[in-house]
């Protein structure tokens, strides 16, 4: 069984049944999960921050760490398996963005991080079907690509499905 | 099994964590000092071959990228900034405290040097970024050391960690300090004031360790340098480098902004800038030394 580790601003994907693709400890981050049932391909990007223009060349290098840059990459990398470039039929699944306890917006980045993935998901006309999202914990997910089946898990909580 | 400690036990437990080396003591003694110059860091490495040693290997590694060879120590000093020179000599003189599995957090070996690391130059990201005026190189040894404390009370939080996230899950007033505190007796703030004064670390890094997550009760003198560490803290947190249960879980003190000028731009700037100097850093040198 193979298992394809991404870390932070990494994105890929896998149709072979025997994988996992898996992210560890997000924090603020959110993994973005792509499902293709038709060519039962899984993918994942793991995104650190909204925007790419703060740093035009880390998202040429790492296109995966920014909302707006991560999910054409990944769509792209999708589409090397036969998935729509468009990203028609693909089920959409969003996780981690947690906050710390602050009572100012400041901090607020896995809330920022998210709403800009879904604006962007929404100019493809994606959306998620299912998100775990905020709250103030780290999450590790993992997503089997022969069952299309998503496990997170945190220290202290029993591991959950998304 | 979570066990209980008195004051008299903690002082106990503290007791018998090895000394800093010399060199890493008088290292931090020295850059804490607000009118010190580079020479006298240069002059003290000189004392100790190990470190001198040390040093070149790391300045010549391949994470700086040198085209050429840095053979002198006094270059390599200067190339490398003091706050490296205090991580390296703190890590080869600490390394078995910082690189030890915190079983009472399920945090892995090695987990507790990366989170100090993230967090030492997240704190000195917020100082040269916010403009705030405190010595940049001094909030980096200050995130170093500020979460020593979870160390010396991990042992006694074994098996405790779903008990701990239950607690504070159940009742939103509490944080992750709470739950040591009811747990064990003391939280890893105060564990880890017990080890500063044990090692005689200057009184400004001693606060920062007692009040990272509260930095409004600090002096009010070295309040901007805890509320740096504060805010490292939690980015490095953020970024997915915590040690195991208690990530996330504290309370970010709202006060930060009369101190700290940082907007959401400049914070997902810090951010990024975190990781990438994280990358280059980690590689060179860690508390284990294990390319050696
Ligand atoms: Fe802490
Ligand atoms: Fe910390």
């Amino acid at each position: 069984m193979g298992q394809i580790i991404l870390g932070v601003g990494d994105y890929g994907a896998s149709n072979s049944p025997a994988d996992d693709v898996k992210t560890f400890a997000l924090g603020s981050c959110v993994s973005v999960i792509f499902l293709d049932p038709k060519t039962r391909t899984a993918g994942m990007a793991h995104v650190a921050l909204p925007d790419s223009s703060i740093n035009k060349a880390k998202a040429g290098e790492k296109p995966g760490y920014f909302a707006d840059t991560a999910i054409p990459a990944l769509l792209a990398q999708m589409a090397k398996f036969g998935c729509d470039k468009r990203g028609k039929g693909m089920v959409v699944k969003l996780c981690g963005g947690a906050n710390v306890m602050d009572s100012n917006d400041t901090f607020q980045i896995g809330k920022r991080n998210a709403l800009a993935i879904k604006k962007i998901l929404w100019s493809y006309g994606m959306g998620a079907v299912a998100e775990d999202l905020g709250k103030n914990f780290s999450r590790t997910v993992s997503i089997s690509v022969s069952a299309g089946q998503i496990t997170l898990s945190s220290p202290g909580k029993p591991n959950w499905q998304l | 099994m979570v066990k209980q400690l008195n004051q008299e036990e903690l002082q106990k437990v503290v007791n018998s964590v090895p000394m800093l080396s010399p060199s890493a003591s008088q290292l931090i003694q020295i850059t804490s000092q607000a009118d010190h110059d580079l020479m006298d860091v240069i002059d003290l490495v000189r004392t100790d071959a190990s470190l001198t040693a040390r040093v070149l290997k790391i300045v010549n590694s391949a994470a700086f990228g040198l085209i050429n060879t840095i053979t002198s120590i006094d270059r390599a000093i200067s190339y490398l900034g003091e706050r490296i020179i205090v991580g390296i000599a703190v890590g080869d003189s600490a390394g078995k405290l910082f690189e030890k599995e915190l079983s009472g957090y399920e945090s892995a070996g090695g987990d507790l040097w990366k989170h100090d690391l993230r967090t030492a130059i997240a704190a000195r990201e917020v100082v040269t970024q916010s403009g705030v005026d405190i010595s940049s190189e001094l909030a980096f040894t200050a995130g170093l050391l500020h979460d020593i404390g979870k160390s010396i009370i991990s042992d006694y939080l074994h098996g405790s960690v779903t008990d701990a996230v239950e607690m504070i899950t159940t009742d939103e007033d509490l944080d992750y300090l709470d739950a040591e505190e009811k747990l064990v007796g003391f939280d890893h703030t105060r564990a880890g004031y017990e080890l500063a004064r044990a090692w005689k670390l200057p009184e400004e890094l001693a606060e920062v360790i007692l009040h990272h997550h509260e930095p409004i009760n600090a002096k009010e003198e070295y309040r901007a340098l805890v509320y740096a560490v504060h805010l490292g803290d939690n980015i490095a947190m953020m970024g997915g480098f915590g040690t195991g249960s208690d990530s996330m879980r504290y309370k970010l003190d709202p006060e930060y902004t009369h101190y700290i000028n940082i907007g959401p731009k400049t914070l997902a700037s810090i951010m990024l800038n975190v990781d990438i100097e994280f990358e280059k850093l980690e590689s060179s040198f860690t508390g284990s030394g294990d390319e050696n």
